[in-house]
């Protein structure tokens, strides 16, 4: 049982949740309210991780911020350590390739909000960030919520991209998925069995409480 | 602001911050440098963190900025092309010599024969649906599997039965995993304890490929305990597990 | 104190010029897709016209020309859209509070819940909009609108989704409240009989276009073009000719001579639409002789008759006119005490102050 791995596997999840979550919802409202001609461009390239096989993302992430890269040469005289192989890189890539799980359901959320209500928002004289946090947020919760146990779910089982970009290092870059890999080649199968059933029961774990802590908190905001 | 900006920076530095040696290894020498790396813990108490994979692969980690101290390679090309781009301190030293063996699995309808008569038999009479070797692009012992088989002139008919490992590991999956009906390996992990109850194996004799020199360097940001570790995988410990496990020792 | 509007916008078209009494309702009637929720829209800020000039006792909300562009949270409005616009995720009371931000959480609360009383839908604080009738969800708006106590009420078409019951209360309750504040209201509606029942001005509007504002009782009974006229739905469409060669305007209506209200001075004779409302056609009793100075007597044969409810509508045949149709609205007692019946000739007086001439 690795639980470096798993710790590892868990704080990349957090990690990824904290910074797509906020920019996925400024950047899904704007998708849902824009009348731009770029949208459906945009909408497309949010949707290509999805499209595109894991191991090729991390193959133009590695180009795009390896140590060969002018972004990844910067980074490592700014901080000492270059961005791929380490933690910080795989958040990266993990929030890059996360992103149609994340901005789908939430822009599905944010349309679904009727152009009536918006307007009597701006109509009772609500500010644009009071709009958004009482009328918006709320009414568009399920998607916030679908968003999270989505990514969260699919960053703790992310294979291909993590071990191109993080190649598997030992208490840095090796996630619980790789770690499960590595048993498997060593021919350890009990010791990967192990390790997947405890994957499945935090994953379902998690789900279960975040959509049961949903419940209760829709009650609470709708009094 | 500011402390969040501090913050940020404490996180990513410490990707660097290392928790003892950090080393790339060729997946042919898990199981030994498993062994190796437990022995080393025991005598200074450092502790050493490995990541294994096929030699190609990691080379072109280590090319991309991966911060490994120590690069355990299955070949010597890999070392000297990272010698010459001046990624190591040196140009490294040969640890071991690498042999290949013949795996079969439980149940297989192959034999276990050095000769790899069998093998031609088995293709002729069309018992053998497919053969397990590492990719020849990626790894020294792929490539060594191949010249065994060009040798024993069955290269040609084998090729279309082929199951390539993107790494010995991975090769070894395939072969003691049931999905072919044999492959050839590093004798190091034919041999291993784990696999004992997965199948039969046996050594190919070494003249029928080129030596398989392993060579390994240390880079240039190498730190005080992978500079101890290198040495000690020079050493009578190291070297005395390493044939344990199927591997010459210069 | 008025309101100025001066707004032109391409999509959705409009292009209006007018300067509207503040503090009082005034309605803005016309079909649909003439353009009146676009106006609200663009009064109350959720469309921003090419070009114009908003006012409201001077003070500028919209001015294209100065750069003048006050968001929509910024203006002392309060909107009730047709379908309320109620946010479904809170409560009664707390929908109002919404309106209410800039008060401190205690003092809000206590508003809010004298505001849904004053709209009388106290003791339904607590509960969400979807748990509330028709005519409970439009007070909650209303409240709501109020709640800022705004010097711009703009309601579209805020009683036509409630049953006739509900809405008569609803129009009492809009009457007492503005009595009581004296806000200024934009009432859009399609409704001539509600906007007579409510506003005291009144704007008609078609395509985009404002085609005649004024008193209520003015623009009803004195419409000034073609166009007013039909917004008004007025049967009674007819060409004429001016002639005032004689001295005294005269309108010539087929075979018959009308005397009409001083015209503009007309060396030429000109034609010219008119109109009479069908309540202003007097019908002469048969057993009594015609009567007064100015009657403009016309002999006509009654074509049908229509009874709806107290009134009965009488279409007449002109004498001369046979394809022309002269409405007329007739109590059924009136009807009844003329014995009038389809074929029967009757005649009929044309007030002079009646006749209503029309622009094109």
């Amino acid at each position: 049982m690795d639980w470096t791995a798993f710790r590892l596997s868990l704080w990349l999840a957090a990690w990824t949740l904290a910074v797509l979550l906020p920019l996925g919802i400024v950047a899904a409202r704007w998708l849902a309210t824009t009348r731009s001609r770029a949208r459906p461009w945009l909408e497309a390239l949010t949707a290509l991780p999805l499209v595109l096989p894991p191991t090729v993302v991390g193959f133009y992430l590695l180009v795009a911020f390896g140590a060969r890269s002018p972004l990844g040469d910067a980074f490592a005289r700014a901080f000492g350590a270059p961005l791929a192989f380490s933690f910080a890189g795989l958040v990266v890539a993990s929030v890059i390739v996360n992103v149609p799980f994340a901005v789908q359901p939430l822009q599905r959320a944010f349309a679904a909000i009727p152009a009536e209500v918006r307007e009597a928002a701006q109509c009772c004289g609500l500010s644009r960030w009071q709009a958004f946090v009482r009328i918006e947020l709320p009414l568009a919760w399920p998607g916030v919520l679908s968003a999270a146990v989505l990514t969260f779910a699919h960053t703790l089982g992310e294979f291909g991209v993590v071990l191109m970009v993080g190649g598997s290092i030992p208490g840095e870059t090796r996630t619980i998925a790789i770690a499960i890999y590595d048993r498997v080649q060593a021919f350890d199968t009990g010791g990967a069995g192990t390790m997947a059933l405890l994957l499945v029961a935090v994953s379902f774990a998690t789900v279960a409480v975040a959509f049961g802590l949903s419940d209760r908190w829709l009650a609470r905001a709708t009094r | 602001m500011r402390r969040l900006l501090a913050a940020l920076l404490v996180f990513f530095a410490s990707a660097a911050a290392a928790q003892g040696a950090l080393v790339a290894a060729a997946a042919n020498v898990k199981f030994a440098l498993d062994d190796i790396v437990a022995a080393f813990g025991r005598d200074t108490g450092h502790t050493v963190r490995v990541s294994y994979g096929a030699t190609g692969t990691l080379a072109q980690q280590i090319e991309n900025g991966a911060p490994f101290e120590l690069f355990v390679a299955a070949d010597e090309a890999s070392i000297e092309r990272l010698a010459a781009a001046g990624y190591t301190r040196d140009r490294g030293a040969v640890y071991a010599v690498g042999r290949l063996a013949l795996f079969v699995p439980r149940g297989s309808t192959l034999a276990v024969d050095a000769t790899l008569a069998d093998l031609k038999a088995a293709l002729a009479d069309d018992r053998l649906k497919r053969f397990a070797i590492a990719s020849p692009e990626h790894a020294p012992y792929g490539r060594a599997a191949q010249q065994v088989m060009e040798r024993a002139g069955v290269w040609d008919t084998v090729r279309p039965r082929l199951v390539l490992g993107e790494s010995v590991a991975q090769a070894m999956q395939f072969a003691a995993g049931g999905d072919a009906q044999g492959g050839l390996v590093p004798l190091a992990l034919a041999s291993a304890p784990a696999l004992r109850t997965r199948g039969s194996y046996v050594a190919i004799p070494d003249a029928m490929h080129a030596p398989l020199r392993q060579r390994m360097a240390l880079m240039k940001r190498a730190g005080a305990a992978a500079i101890a570790f290198e040495a000690y995988l020079r050493g009578p410990m190291a070297r005395e597990i390493l044939v344990r496990h199927g591997y010459a020792v210069p | 104190m008025t309101l100025d509007l001066a707004i032109r916008h391409p999509v959705p078209p409009l292009d209006v010029d007018v300067a509207l009494p503040a503090g009082e309702i005034v309605a803005i009637v016309g079909p649909s897709g003439s353009g009146k929720t676009s106006l609200l829209r663009a009064i109350a800020g959720l469309v921003v016209p090419h070009e114009g000039r908003i006012a409201l006792d001077g003070h500028a909300w919209l001015d294209t020309a100065r750069g003048i562009r006050t968001p929509t949270r910024a203006r002392p409005i309060g909107y009730v859209s047709q379908h309320y616009g109620l946010f479904p995720h809170l409560s009664a009371i707390a929908n109002v509070a919404m309106s209410l931000m800039h008060l401190p959480a205690g003092a809000r609360l206590e508003r809010s819940r004298a505001c849904l009383a004053q709209a009388h839908v106290a003791g339904l604080d607590d509960r969400l909009p979807r748990a509330l009738s028709g005519g409970q969800q439009q007070r909650v708006a209303m409240a709501r609108a109020l709640a800022r106590e705004p010097r711009l009420l703009l309601l579209d078409e805020p009683f036509s989704s409630v049953d006739r019951s509900t809405r008569k209360r609803l129009y009492v309750e809009l009457k007492r409240l503005h009595d009581e504040l004296r806000f200024t209201v934009l009432l859009v509606t399609h409704d001539l009989d509600e906007a007579a029942m409510l506003a005291t001005h009144l704007c008609l509007i078609q395509r985009g276009r404002i085609v005649q504002h004024g008193r209520t009782a003015d623009v009803l009974t004195r419409p000034r073009s073609v166009a007013a006229a039909r917004l008004l739905d007025l049967p009674n469409l007819f060409d004429g000719v001016i002639d005032e060669r004689s001295g005294t305007p005269t309108l010539r209506w087929g075979p018959h001579r009308l005397e009409i209200a001083r015209a503009e001075r007309a060396s030429e004779p000109r034609s010219t639409a008119w109109t009479i409302l069908p309540t202003r056609v007097l019908l002469h009793r048969v057993d009594r002789p015609s009567r007064g100075e100015h009657e403009n007597a016309v002999a006509c044969r009654v074509v049908d008759m229509v009874v709806l409810g107290d009134d009965v509508g009488v279409r007449l045949a002109p004498d001369g006119l046979p394809e022309t149709r002269l409405h007329v609205k007739l109590s059924v007692h009136v009807a009844e005490r003329n014995f009038l019946s389809p074929g029967r000739d009757v005649t009929v007086s044309l007030l002079r102050d009646a006749i209503v001439l029309l622009d094109a």
